[in-house]
């Protein structure tokens, strides 16, 4: 007993896999009942990017932690328009894990999401509106204060306008001091709000 | 070579390139340090501008100049026992633990990544061989890999300058080094012990064939990557891993802020990451 190298015949490795690893193969790995193959299907698809389709739709009903987390990275490195609209399902989804995962995916999407992000800001569901602020949280992306500004002078919800505040206390400048303003008017009966906005406010002042 | 600079647009058109081939980003402060190797490797390659080198090193059918440039981009700066405390955690808490839920009679096998110049894989052969009473009743198995082939070539000729060894207690060096001029270098059967083999950790085709280790490491390496690249790692790192196996961080890095795939544990001496047993 001791120390020990294999011999070359041996090899250090242990590559086992036998599956095929062409585009359309791998497609139908992502259905296989081993969580292995499911993963280095998800992990091998991003050089497919015809295949996010795949992916997403593979993601959405993907049992397995492991798997799933290589299937969003795998989504986000490829980007394209499919993912995006895969991880905005996503978003929809009454799985809270789910959620966040494709929050964090967004979040490193900054030019494949800024098309959207009006749209998603406008959704008429308020939880997409709220995940939408989130995913702005560190969006890098040099409109984010304008979005936020956009939320907070017209979303009529509390709670939407309630996170928007939160991060512009962290991100805004000068020119959000007006729209706080406005907002503690248009939301005068909330108690949240307006102690909200007076902390932006008092963020931005002494930034 | 009147045209021999890198402009912003080059710079910038270059930094995307080496990170799809790397998952390494340099950000604007690191300008100055990829400026003087790029010029340098222009000049040696005769690119007399960024545009012909740039070509040459995209469609190069044999790779040869993107591994030249990849080897003078990475830095590679250690010494024997650094970060003491994962190896003391190592013997002392991983190793039991493996040993206690191992059913085969395989090897233990530990991965390190970066290899370097082969600090760490022989601190590692060198801790288990002086501190640890189970490698009288276990096979271990050390594979080092690296992007970088000429620090490969240097980890296996294993010499190493006096600042490099000043760490290590002076039996140790008596009982593992020769003096070579100046330097020491590491016996032979420390040379033998240590399997390396390049590797790039953002390529699939290169890691793929990674499994069944015990224990990996991979310190202060994820550090120079984006958050995309870390979690490819980081699943990587996932299939490389036996159940319950184990991964060791540098102590400035954390795993819980880049994938859940991994459970925390705590151990006396440090803290590591676990993939679960299943």
């Amino acid at each position: 007993m001791g120390l020990i190298k294999q011999t070359p015949a041996e090899g250090v490795r242990g590559d086992t896999r036998t599956s095929a690893r062409d585009c359309p193969s791998l497609c139908k790995q992502l259905l296989a009942a081993e969580p292995e193959v499911r993963r280095w299907a998800a992990r091998d698809l991003v050089d497919c990017p015809d295949c996010s389709e795949a992916l997403v739709e593979a993601l959405q009903v993907e049992p397995d932690a492991s798997v799933r987390e290589v299937m969003l990275t795998s989504i986000t490195r490829i980007g394209d328009g499919t993912a995006v609209n895969g991880l905005v399902a996503c978003l929809r989804s009454e799985d809270a894990g789910l959620r966040n995962e494709a929050i964090e995916a967004m979040k490193q999407l900054p030019d494949a999401v800024a098309p959207i992000m009006l749209g998603l800001l406008m959704d008429e569901d308020s939880d997409v509106r709220i995940f939408a602020v989130n995913i702005l949280e560190s969006l890098r992306h040099p409109l984010v204060e304008n979005w936020l500004l956009q939320v907070i002078d017209v979303d009529d919800h509390v709670n939407v306008c309630g996170t928007a505040v939160d991060l512009l206390g962290e991100v805004g400048g000068a020119a959000s001091l007006e729209s706080l303003l406005r907002l503690k008017v248009r939301f005068a009966d909330e108690p949240y709000i307006q102690y909200a906005a007076d902390l932006a406010i008092k963020r931005i002042q002494e930034n | 070579m009147a045209d021999a600079s890198i402009s912003e647009d080059d710079f910038q058109k270059f930094r995307e390139f080496f990170y799809r081939k790397t998952g390494i980003q340099f950000d604007m402060s690191k300008r100055y340090f990829v400026d003087k190797r790029l010029l340098e490797r222009m000049a040696d390659t005769g690119n007399a501008t960024f545009r012909s080198y740039f070509t040459m090193l995209r469609f190069q059918a044999s790779g040869v100049e993107l591994q030249t440039l990849t080897n003078s981009m990475t830095v590679n700066e250690t010494y024997f026992f650094r970060e003491e405390y994962q190896f003391k955690c190592l013997v002392n808490s991983l190793l039991p633990d493996l040993v206690s839920r191992k059913k085969d009679d395989g090897p233990l096998r530990i991965w390190v990544l970066p290899s370097s110049s082969g600090e760490e894989p022989y601190s590692i052969a060198i801790y288990l061989l002086e501190r640890w009473a189970g490698i009288h009743n276990f096979d271990v198995e050390i594979v080092a890999s690296d992007i970088d082939t000429r620090i490969l070539e240097q980890a296996r000729r294993g010499l190493y300058s006096p600042r490099s060894v000043g760490q290590l207690p002076t039996a140790y060096r008596q009982k593992y080094f020769r003096q070579v001029g100046e330097d020491f270098q590491i016996c032979d059967d420390l040379r033998g012990a240590v399997e390396y083999t390049r590797v790039n950790l953002s390529d699939r085709a290169d890691t793929r064939a990674y499994r069944n280790f015990n224990v990996v490491f991979c310190r202060n390496l994820l550090i120079y990557f984006d958050d995309v690249s870390r979690k490819a790692a980081a699943e990587t790192f996932y299939d490389a891993l036996k159940p319950g196996g184990f991964i060791c961080l540098g102590h400035s890095e954390s795993m819980s802020r880049i994938s859940s795939l991994y459970k925390v544990r705590k151990f006396p001496e440090a803290i590591v990451y676990q993939k679960p047993t299943e």
